[in-house]
């Protein structure tokens, strides 16, 4: 009898044990997921405390994977092996996973009514992130990893494509006004003679191009800006037309006198040869050492230069940057019909369309995923990832978010992050930006480095005094504030893989052909041009009458 | 264990007389010994030819589930030498340079090498610079390529050297500029392999009647008369040999160092064929013209060796076979 | 002045294998200019070796600045402390270790058995099997045919087996070995038969235990080939998760060196958000080569010891193949 009552006892403590069990929160069981992101990076330390609170509340944990090599090559690989890790970055070959149906459609999972949150961050943008499918069918397969911003747009420094030049030169000159070609490489010379080495005995370069891979855009780019156009990648189009006249730039004739030009300094001991064989990190190098006074470029591309020389106190040789534009005399007789020239390398934010994670099609959770990022585009959990722990990363005054100035330092420091950032993983994820608009701490910034506070706090004695000398009150004044962005968005988004061959080709000629007309007797110039342009019209004219094609269906589909 | 006669029937095999068969019955020890190694050779060697069916279906647009893969026939080819086909023309020309350049660099540093190895009459340090010399073979490309580009880099101890010694003005970008880079996969092998190369040419040498040494130098030939006229020849049946062989390997200029070292700027110099196959496949998603210039290469590659060996029949040399 | 040179060289110590002639002035400088360039020979081949050793050796920040030779400015275990507590290479050794083991010994086992039973004349499939394995070493389907057929229709993919499987046999080592064993007395084989040994009985315990310098020779070809091998994993190896179980130490290695300048993307236009964030992640040139020393080392102690056997091997595989 007993023994009975023990065993019905002891069957009723197991049902009671394993009752919670049965009935808990499915989405709680610890998952781990497989993430690959298409840049180079590092994994976070075991103990990074971002990466644990997000396993304590949604019980998930990751497992990552970075971009080793050649990015397209890794892909294909992938592709070929149909493996695909559970959150998929493809980086900027993004359109060739889609194309290999790796990612799921995220409208199956996202709709105003389960995720109001994303549908709200998505919907102002809708028309430019929502494609269709060959069915015919609404498909999102990414959500940007940046560029969908809230409240007015925040520039206050260059951060895309320009001429840049040493505040020091600008300095020794006297805070001229520089807006022409001529007027920079006067500046640049005349430095370089009264200057030519530094405190060191270093010799300084006058102007170099980095042309190595997917950045030769410093060697190939410059004509649309000098044609007053922001990036387009390598198309100008003139967007006063009807029909967003799309050209490429190259091979018009109003590209000749900005390589003139560069043949001319060149032979003025300006430019080096060595330049158009420099690789990526001795380009860094050189930056970081000071010894480059100019260089058309993107201010992200040269970044770990830009700390390097903070790092070492030479503000006097970090760069500002300008908006240079042809003077009309340089273009004249040769502007296409009806274009004049005004200086606008400031663009609208424009969403980083197609970059970020997507969910791939081997994922046994996608809604949990969907169900995460809808809770962490929270301000709650957007507060964590952006400015950490209040307390512990940055304190608060009077509905100020605010950081000490060792604080915002170790928020730079990489070994730090590992430990209390959860970089791996938010900055593919989607996100906010922009101005806070609701909630608590409305009217701060989304990110600390835009906090005006922040700003201020950081800004060196040096260049508060470039500044005032100037009467600027910030950096992007030197250029003229963004215009507003054109319905296609900006061109260089573009998927060029249908012209995957002509593309590769057109740009493979000016790889080759442009360094050897910067170097060239000045007497065969015209002559070498000419050859130039014969030689790239053929897949000039196929790329860019694709791209004429390309951009107005974008054109159609976001103006509807 | 024992095998019926169907099973080997049904391998293809006619066994006509009862004596063979009788024969083969009792060998089912040493069939069981090569037969399975013969099946998988079947699979790994023979199979992989299955693969070049992808070379005349669509499958320029990635291997992707969802697309659809129609015959093409042999448009894949057409694309390679055609007008698109530039990458692949430009492939051609750089395997036969760099093949060209490795097999005379190659050939005649070994043959030197043997020529002084083969000279030096203390064993002990002999032996030295032959463990030496083979070193660099057992170090992996990998290894071997980054070392060059410490070697070779524009602030490397080579261009330390030329520009120390006043031979260059400034220095040379042996690495990025693609017209060194024929020759410095040339120089990068020859370093690798010199040594190991010498074997067959020393075994070649020693094996030379020494009574032919002798009676040179009773007619009064120096060192080099005697290099000339008994080293020489006595290692012209090898040198023929390996010549013919290596002309036989001739698309074979190699991927490994081509492909770590051949980034951007060199691309036109450093392309080989087997790159071309691996970027066309993996970077531009076009398997069917990559699988087309695998084959390409292939079929050449035979029609070579077939050829090489041949000529190595018709010169009354032991066969390849 | 010149006679009496001569006659001092006549009279010098000659070793026993020399021809006592009368000797000109080339022969007494020859040996000397000889060892003087072997001498340079080796100090060329080693160099970048040591050179490697004494960066490993360095202190990270001072090899940043370049320019070390033979011996590290600043010395410091730092690498070699860090490399330690790598568990990814930890697990990298012990994958290419086990995987170079079990190559080797299944490579041994199936070659010399095939080799045993194709250099028996009695037995009649020895000429067709024959064939059908040298055509092997005249052609290959190429990159990605045999990409697209191991991977894809085997499904080798993301395995430890990939590494195994497909490298089971090589052609030529088997000529190798053939090309012993033939060599070997016949009455060998005669005598055991005729005591009632089996096929198997014979192999194993008369020829396979006589081919011990030959299976050296071979055992060192297939475990240098599968040591210092990168690709199988670049091409097989694509999820993360299996990557970092199953990546190779010479693989393991490209990764570092890679990631030290490459950074691989297409687009010129990433956002300035994107970019901002986004460090270049760099291994130092120290801890590379800590890297480079710790995956030559095993194949660079074991070789020397070789030598005598892979010579041999060489020589035997050259004149048959």
């Amino acid at each position: 009898m007993m023994r009975k009552l023990l065993s019905v006892l002891l069957m009723l403590a197991l049902v009671i044990a394993l009752v919670p069990a049965a009935f808990a929160d499915e989405a709680l069981e610890p998952i781990t997921l497989t993430v690959f992101r298409g840049d180079p990076g590092e994994a976070p330390a075991e103990d990074n405390k971002i990466y644990k609170l997000i396993e304590e509340k949604f019980g998930v944990k990751f497992d990552f994977e970075f971009l080793v090599g050649d990015l397209d090559e890794k892909l294909g690989l992938m592709i070929s092996g149909e493996d695909y890790p559970d959150l998929f970055d493809g980086g900027n070959s993004a359109d060739k996973i889609i194309q290999a149906g790796a990612l799921i459609n995220l409208l199956d999972y996202v709709n105003p009514e389960d995720t109001p949150r994303l549908w709200a961050h998505i919907e102002p943008q809708k028309a430019r992130l929502i494609e269709k499918d060959e069915d015919g069918n609404d498909v999102l397969y990414i959500i940007p990893n940046y560029g969908l911003t809230d409240g007015p747009q925040i520039a206050n420094e260059v951060g895309g494509p320009a001429f840049f030049i040493q505040k020091q030169v600008l300095a020794w000159a006297g805070y001229p006004q520089i807006h022409t070609l001529d007027e920079y490489f006067d500046v640049i010379e005349k430095f370089l003679e009264a200057n030519p080495t530094n405190a060191d005995g270093q010799p300084y370069t006058g102007f170099a191009i980095l042309c190595e891979d997917w950045r030769h855009f410093c060697l190939i780019n410059p004509v649309q800006h000098l044609m007053g156009r922001p990036n387009d990648g390598e198309v100008l189009i003139d967007v006063s037309t009807d029909d967003f006249h799309t050209e490429t730039f190259i091979d018009k004739p109003y590209a000749k006198p900005y390589y003139q030009k560069l043949n001319e300094e060149y032979h003025k001991g300006l430019i080096s040869a060595d330049t158009f064989v420099m690789s990526y990190d001795q380009y860094i190098a050189d930056l970081s050492n000071g010894t480059v006074l100019g260089m058309f470029d993107q201010a992200w591309d040269f970044g770990n230069a830009t700390a390097a020389l903070r790092t070492a106190g030479k503000d006097e040789n970090t760069y500002v940057a300008l908006g240079l534009i042809y003077d009309e005399d340089d273009v004249e007789g040769v502007l296409p019909e009806g274009w004049t020239i005004e200086e606008h390398y400031l663009n609208g934010s424009l969403p980083n369309v197609r970059r970020g994670f997507g969910i791939s099609v081997n994922c046994e959770c996608p809604e949990r995923i969907v169900a995460m990022w809808e809770e962490m585009l929270s301000n709650e959990w957007q507060l964590i990832f952006n400015w950490g722990i209040e307390g512990e990363d940055y304190y608060v005054e009077d509905g100020r978010l605010l950081m000490t100035e060792e604080q915002y330092k170790q928020t730079q420091d990489q070994e730090w992050q590992k430990h209390n950032k959860a970089r791996a993983f938010f900055e593919s994820s989607p996100k906010k930006q922009g101005w806070i608009l609701d909630g608590e701490y409305e009217g701060n910034c989304w990110e600390p480095g835009n906090q005006p506070e922040i700003v201020k706090g950081l800004m060196t004695e040096y260049d508060q005094k470039f500044l005032e000398a100037y009467g600027y009150s910030k950096f992007a004044d030197f250029v003229n504030p963004p215009i507003e962005l054109a319905p296609y968005g900006e061109a260089w988004q573009i998927d060029y893989t249908p012209v995957n061959v002509d593309h590769t080709e057109f740009l493979q000629i000016q790889d080759k052909r442009l360094p050897e007309l910067i170097m060239c007797d000045p007497a065969d110039f015209d002559a070498k041009w000419d050859a130039f342009v014969e030689e790239i019209t053929p897949s000039a004219t196929a790329f860019g009458d694709f791209m004429q094609q390309a951009v107005l269906e974008e054109v159609a589909k976001v103006l509807g | 264990m024992k095998k019926s006669p169907n099973k080997l029937e049904s391998m293809g095999l006619t066994v006509n007389k009862r004596s063979t068969l009788k024969t083969l019955m009792s060998q089912w020890q040493l069939m069981l010994m090569s037969i399975p190694v013969l099946l998988y050779v079947l699979v790994f060697n023979y199979g992989p030819l299955f693969g070049w069916s992808y070379a005349f279906y669509d499958y320029n647009n990635g291997l992707g589930a969802k697309a659809k893969h129609p015959w093409i026939g042999w448009e894949s080819f057409e694309f390679l030498f055609g007008r698109k086909g530039k990458d692949f023309i430009r492939s051609l020309r750089n395997t036969l340079g760099m093949s060209v350049i490795n097999l005379v660099l190659g050939t005649v540093s070994a043959i030197l090498l043997a020529i002084l190895l083969n000279e030096v009459r203390n064993r002990k340090f002999k032996r030295t610079v032959q463990t030496v010399t083979y070193l660099p073979h057992f170090l992996s490309m990998v290894i071997v390529v980054s070392m060059a580009q410490n070697i070779f880099a524009s602030d490397g101890p080579i261009n330390q050297l030329l520009l120390g010694l006043g031979m260059a003005k400034e220095p040379i970008p042996f690495l990025s500029d693609g017209r060194y880079f024929w020759g410095m996969t040339g120089v990068i092998n020859v370093w690798k392999e010199v040594g190991w190369n010498t074997i067959i040419y020393i075994s070649a040498m020693t094996s030379i009647d020494p009574s032919l040494y002798e009676a040179a130098a009773i007619d009064g030939a120096g060192r080099f008369q005697r290099i000339l006229h008994v080293t020489l020849p006595g290692i012209k049946s090898t040198f023929v040999i390996l010549l013919i062989m290596n002309i036989g390997h001739l698309l074979e200029a190699g991927f490994e160092i081509q492909y770590l070292l051949g980034y951007g700027v060199v691309q036109d110099w450093s392309e080989t064929i087997d790159v071309f196959s691996f970027r066309y496949a993996f970077k531009n998603d076009m398997y069917s013209v990559a699988t087309a210039s695998s084959m390409f290469k292939s079929v050449v590659g035979i029609i070579l060796l077939v050829g090489a060996n041949l000529i190595a029949k018709k010169l009354d040399e032991d066969t390849l076979l | 002045m010149r006679a009496s040179k001569k006659q001092s060289a006549a009279t010098l110590n000659i070793p026993a294998d020399a021809i006592i002639v009368p000797k000109k002035r080339q022969d007494v400088v020859f040996p000397i200019v000889n060892a003087i360039i072997l001498i340079i020979l080796m100090a060329i081949t080693l160099y970048p070796v040591i050179n490697t050793v004494a960066y490993s050796f360095s202190d990270d920040i001072d090899a940043l600045r370049g320019g070390i030779t033979v011996y590290p400015r600043v010395f410091s275990l730092h690498s070699y402390d860090k490399l330690i507590n790598d568990s990814q290479l930890y697990r990298a050794f012990l994958v290419t270790a086990s995987k170079t083991i079990i190559i080797t010994v299944l490579n041994l086992v199936l070659t010399s058995m095939l080799a045993f039973a194709l250099s028996r004349k009695e037995y009649p499939l020895r000429k067709p099997i024959t064939i059908i394995l040298v055509l092997t070493m005249y052609f290959n389907a190429g990159i990605i045919p045999t990409f697209l057929w191991v991977g894809k229709k085997l499904g080798l993919m993301n395995v430890y087996w990939v590494y195994i499987i497909p490298c089971m046999f090589s052609c030529f080592n088997m000529i190798v070995l053939r090309t012993y064993i033939a060599g070997l007395p016949e009455a060998l084989v005669e005598s055991a038969r005729i005591d009632g040994a089996s096929d198997f009985r014979t192999f194993w315990q008369i020829i396979f235990p006589l081919c011990t310098p030959v299976l050296a020779t071979v055992a060192l070809f297939v475990a240098v080939g599968s040591w210092n091998s990168w690709f199988e994993t670049k091409l097989y190896i694509q999820k993360g998760k299996n990557l970092k179980a199953l990546q190779t130490l010479q693989y393991y290695l490209q990764s570092q060196l890679q990631t030290a300048g490459n950074s691989g993307s297409n687009a010129a236009g990433a956002t300035a958000d994107a970019m901002k964030n986004k460090d270049a992640v760099t291994s130092t040139v120290a801890f590379r080569s800590a890297v480079t020393v710790v995956s030559s080392i095993p194949i660079l102690v074991v070789y020397p010891f070789l030598q005598k056997y892979f010579v041999t091997g060489m020589v035997l595989g050259s004149v048959k193949g």
